[in-house]
């Protein structure tokens, strides 16, 4: 099915050495891209190869996708999606997807979740949504699809329903099944509402002991809107990028690229060089907004409330900055399979740099005011710990993996767009903790001026759009970038028509959701948003807390609101009322 | 499904407004105003979050941003309504006092925008409850959002209006540069898109097409040449030159098969 | 901390004046997309392109209209209906500020009459379209009389005109064997 691709010197080593160790269950090789290549595997060591990919050859887990190929080859199929970055060398880095074939009778598979914990919520995701268990999994619960959806049920299976089919709610309760901490006395903190900050909605609860959490749990995907199968159905290629653009409203460009990208890879098109260089500075401008955003969070979060509206007045010019080079804020639009929207001529360019250099003055008197706010090291540092074991187990990505020592960084990994032509640093901080994560935030918005100085400096010639190209069917690749909070990757297969036959976009966040709960425990309950905050989750508070005094067994529920005081001005506990 | 949609007809919906609104002003004070996101992308939250940061300042009308739905005088539905977010949806509405003016944020609030006819999604505020005031937008801007709280408030009038045309008899189409040979507009606006994109790139092209009005290939070449000798942007005098080599090109076919 | 209130002190008064004074926006800044019906053939390019279906196509074909509507409370702000208009019927323009209380006030909406077939009299092509399409093809130089030949052609409906081809066929394939 796939085209001819010769594989990458260096990549094919990885291939070898799994065939080496695992033979006949090794069923097919095909390379999508010459980093790119799928191994189909007997599904019965799909485990045992992920495993060995995953731990022994540096590989991080970045997607796992079931597909309904039902009509393609009379089966199921799931696809691990992992990033190979043993050597740390761009040109040995490799994407490698283990592929297994999943029975339509029997819809199930081994689960890899015992041996690669980083595949937990995946798997329950593929469950949900295509009803192909994996056996053996450790958490029975939903992911994805909300508690009012009827059982049994699974809205990706291409003959499931039509994508507009709206069932009736099967209950008007929240019945999701919150995980119980075994212990004396227990509060419960939902944690809460829609703050002014806040994103999207979500629901915790902490597990603590006094003041000291034990446990958290938490109930997200409150956001389910069915895009997957909404683009498959109704959307061709060329719209795709404005439905991928709204996945999330912070960093939806790079979603919108992570998109462009997959197609791209998928169907072997190269982008002319000048389109390159601006998707990067328009990536970069994102970036540069985003990082702002979290940076004045940390500040509001500490307490640091001038801080905090100072950097968001600063951040307004990066909006202005946006809006001269796509003429909108914060939903770019400038993507189609092939280039870009709209050109960047020098008045644009102009204007651009005289603001860049405004905010570059002004973020940096503030960052030197921020690091010398005693306050900032007093509440940052050593709280919560993302331990380098937990990390290396579950795939967390961008400024939450860096700040725990880890060189991940998909722009130097598997560098897209301009990224190998300029020159940039990529940052790491050893801390773990939030002081990490957040003075890596600080340092890059530094790389995102230079690169942005380049590219806009040495764009080259030429057309900013291919077209006249064709799309071939039921192929498939990956595209991925390293937005704000880290990487997002799409997983993408063509069909006839002008459609996707399958499409996953996974956010950074997805794989930062995870770590939260062991960054959490141990810490003091005060602690709590501003821990969530610093992986900048896309969403910076929940829907609510619910506290579980271990002790006192007793739940209690406090307005999120409470919570998010006590964590700026460190008194009056409400677990004490 | 429980919604708190309630059918009423125009004169109904437009009389309650005009008491919400009443009793708003009767309350003299600041209007507080509570955010529910229903499953959105967060597009509309941040840009509702910079419109009360110190460039926009929408706390310069007492509009101010609450965190509970308990101190609501106006409750703002942002999202698309997702499956998930309906009953908490419904919870907010419940626990904000009456009189509670309702405003539909963003194309997602309005009517589902993108994933309207999705099945995560019931489609917008409306679906679930009776809206009174609709801010368009994908996102909203800043300034978009402080128009729509002063048009709610009665500060403000509203622009939008309904439109509806009816073709007469005898309508007809302008054409684009009638004296240009079609073919070769075509060529020309395509090569600018491709190089330019589609704003750039029909601003240059048609810049270009007034120069071939002319007809005489001299006088069309001498314009160009004026106009890139005044021009200052490297890139314009690049695709410009492109552009013009496209009508050489044609004209040298022209010269060649005559 | 005095930096802090340097800082402060220096920055001054940040916030813009709107709504006191209009708020400027970039050239090229993607507001309302303004519709231009003189120029609008109802060919449906926008609605094909539009990624939200904020722009819709209908037809009563009892009544011979076809229904083009713009609904701007969908409307995601992309310009794809822009880009992809070949009259430039519709552009997005600076306006910003379309906060309405009335749903029908986010509408646009324009009625185009519909031209009837010359075989089975029934509705089946927007007239300003057809006419636009004739009056591109004697723009490109095609001689009157090959002009009047394709508007013949193109009064007929698809259904009439494959069973004309049909029966040309039918004559073409038999003839000889008579």
């Amino acid at each position: 099915m796939q085209h001819e691709v010769k594989p990458e010197q260096g990549g094919k080593k990885h291939v070898d050495a799994l065939r080496a160790k695992f033979g006949a269950a090794i069923l097919e090789e095909a390379w999508q891209t010459p980093d790119q290549v799928t191994l189909t595997v007997d599904l019965n060591s799909l485990p045992e190869v992920v495993e060995e990919a995953y731990y022994r050859q540096g590989g991080w887990l970045s997607s796992v996708v079931g597909n309904d190929e039902r009509s393609l080859n009379g089966h199921f199929a799931v696809y691990y999606v992992l990033s190979i970055e043993e050597e740390r060398d761009p040109r040995k880095n490799i994407w490698l997807t283990v592929k297994a074939l999943v029975p339509p009778d029997k819809p199930e598979f081994p689960s890899v979740t015992p041996r690669v914990p980083a595949a937990i919520w995946y798997e329950r995701d593929v469950r949900d949504l295509f009803g192909i268990h994996p056996v053996g999994h450790p958490d029975p619960r939903r992911l994805a699809l909300p508690d009012d959806w009827p059982e049994n049920f699974h809205p990706l299976r291409k003959d499931a329903m039509d994508y507009r089919y709206r069932p009736e709610p099967t209950t008007e309760e929240e019945t999701f099944d919150f995980i119980e901490v075994e212990g004396e006395g227990l509060v419960e903190i939902p944690l809460g509402p829609l703050h002014v900050t806040s994103d999207e909605p979500g629901h915790f609860r902490l597990f603590v002991d006094g003041e000291t959490v034990v446990d958290a749990d938490y109930r997200l995907f409150y956001c389910h809107r069915g895009l997957e199968k909404l683009a498959e159905n109704r959307l061709d290629y060329d719209q795709i990028h404005f439905l991928a653009e709204r996945i999330c409203g912070i960093c939806g460009y790079h979603h919108s690229i992570a998109y462009t990208m997959a197609v791209e890879n998928a169907i072997g098109l190269e982008v002319p060089p000048r389109a390159q260089y601006i998707r990067t500075i328009l990536l970069e401008t994102e970036r540069l907004h985003s990082h702002i955003l979290n940076l004045g969070l940390a500040c509001h979060f500490i307490g640091f409330d001038t801080g905090f509206m100072q950097l968001f007045r600063v951040r307004e010019k990066s909006m202005e900055m946006a809006e001269i080079l796509t003429g909108a804020r914060k939903t770019y639009g400038m993507n189609l399979i092939g280039g870009v929207r709209k050109d960047i001529l020098k008045d644009e360019r102009d204007r651009v740099l005289a603001l860049m250099a405004g905010v570059r003055k002004e973020v940096d008197e503030m960052i030197d005011i921020l690091v010398n706010t005693p306050n900032l090291f007093h509440r940052t540092q050593g709280v919560g710990i993302l331990d380098r074991k937990v990390a290396r187990d579950l795939s967390p990505v961008g400024p939450t993996i860096r700040g725990s020592g880890y060189r991940r960084d998909t722009r130097a990994d598997h560098p897209y767009c301009a990224y190998d032509r300029v020159p940039w640093k990529l940052i790491t901080q050893e801390g773990n903790d939030v002081l990490a994560r957040t003075l890596v935030r600080a340092s890059e918005i530094y790389e995102i001026f230079s690169i942005l100085e380049k590219c806009l400096s040495e764009m080259p010639d030429g057309p900013i759009l291919v077209e006249g190209f064709t799309y071939k069917p039921h192929r498939w690749a990956v595209g991925c970038v390293e937005a704000p909070r880290g990487e997002d990757i799409h997983w993408l297969m063509t069909d006839n028509n002008q459609k996707v036959y399958r499409w996953r976009p996974r956010a950074s966040s997805y794989n930062n959701w995870p770590p939260i709960r062991y960054m959490l425990r141990g810490n003091v309950i005060s602690n709590a948003p501003l821990i969530v905050a610093s992986i900048d989750p896309c969403y910076s508070c929940t829907e609510r807390v619910t506290v579980i005094d271990v002790r006192k067994k007793k739940a209690k529920t406090i307005p999120y609101q409470e919570l998010e005081r006590y964590c700026r001005e460190q008194k009056d506990s409400p677990l004490k009322s | 499904m429980i919604t708190l949609n309630q059918e009423l007809d125009a004169s109904q919906k437009e009389k309650i407004l005009e008491l919400k609104l009443r009793l708003l002003k009767l309350i003299r004070r600041s209007v507080y105003v509570y955010r529910v996101d229903c499953g959105g992308c967060n597009g509309c939250e941040i840009e509702i979050f910079a419109a009360i940061t110190p460039l926009f300042d929408a706390e310069r009308f007492g509009i101010k941003v609450v965190g509970s739905p308990r101190h609501a005088d106006v409750i703002v539905f942002t999202g698309p309504m997702t499956r998930p977010m309906r009953v908490p949806a419904i919870r907010a509405y419940q626990a904000a006092p009456d009189p509670k003016v309702v405003v539909a944020y963003g194309a997602c609030g309005c009517s589902g925008g993108i994933f309207h006819d999705s099945y995560g999604v019931w489609g917008g505020a409306d679906s679930v409850f009776p809206v009174d005031l609709y801010i368009p937008g994908c996102p909203p801007t800043p300034c978009a959002t402080i128009h729509g709280f002063a048009v709610a408030l009665g500060l403000l009038h509203q622009k939008m209006k309904g439109e509806h045309y009816v073709e007469g008899e005898g309508a007809g189409v302008r054409l684009k540069f009638p004296e240009v040979p079609i073919g070769l507009r075509k060529e020309i606006e395509r090569e600018a898109r491709r190089l330019c994109g589609y704003w750039h790139g029909r601003q240059i092209a048609n810049q270009y097409l007034e120069f071939l009005a002319e007809k005489d290939p001299q006088k069309v070449d001498k314009r160009v040449k004026e106009l890139l000798k005044a021009e200052k942007d490297a890139r314009l005098v690049e695709v410009f030159m492109k552009i013009h080599r496209i009508f050489l090109d044609s004209m040298e076919r022209a010269a060649g098969s005559a | 901390m005095i930096k802090l209130l340097k800082k402060v002190l220096q920055v001054g008064e940040a916030t813009l004046k709107y709504p006191f004074a209009p708020a400027e926006v970039a050239p090229g800044f993607r507001g309302k997309p303004v519709y231009n019906f003189e120029q609008c053939i109802s060919c449906g390019a926008c609605t094909l392109a539009c990624p939200a279906n904020a722009i819709t196509l209908s037809c009563d074909l009892e009544r011979g209209i076809r229904t083009w509507q713009l609904f701007y409370g969908r409307c995601i702000f992309c310009g794809r209906c822009e880009e992809v208009c070949p009259t430039e019927a519709i552009t997005l323009s600076p306006e910003f500020e379309l906060a309405a209380f009335k749903k029908e006030d986010l509408v646009c909406r324009a009625d185009f009459r519909l031209n009837k077939c010359r075989f089975c009299d029934r509705f089946f092509t927007p007239a300003k379209e057809l006419e636009y399409v004739l009056a591109v093809m004697v723009q490109a130089g095609l001689p009157e009389p090959e002009v009047a030949n394709r508007r013949a052609l193109l009064e007929v409906c698809p259904e009439c005109r494959r069973k004309v081809e049909v029966e040309k066929m039918k004559k073409a394939v038999f003839t000889p064997l008579e």
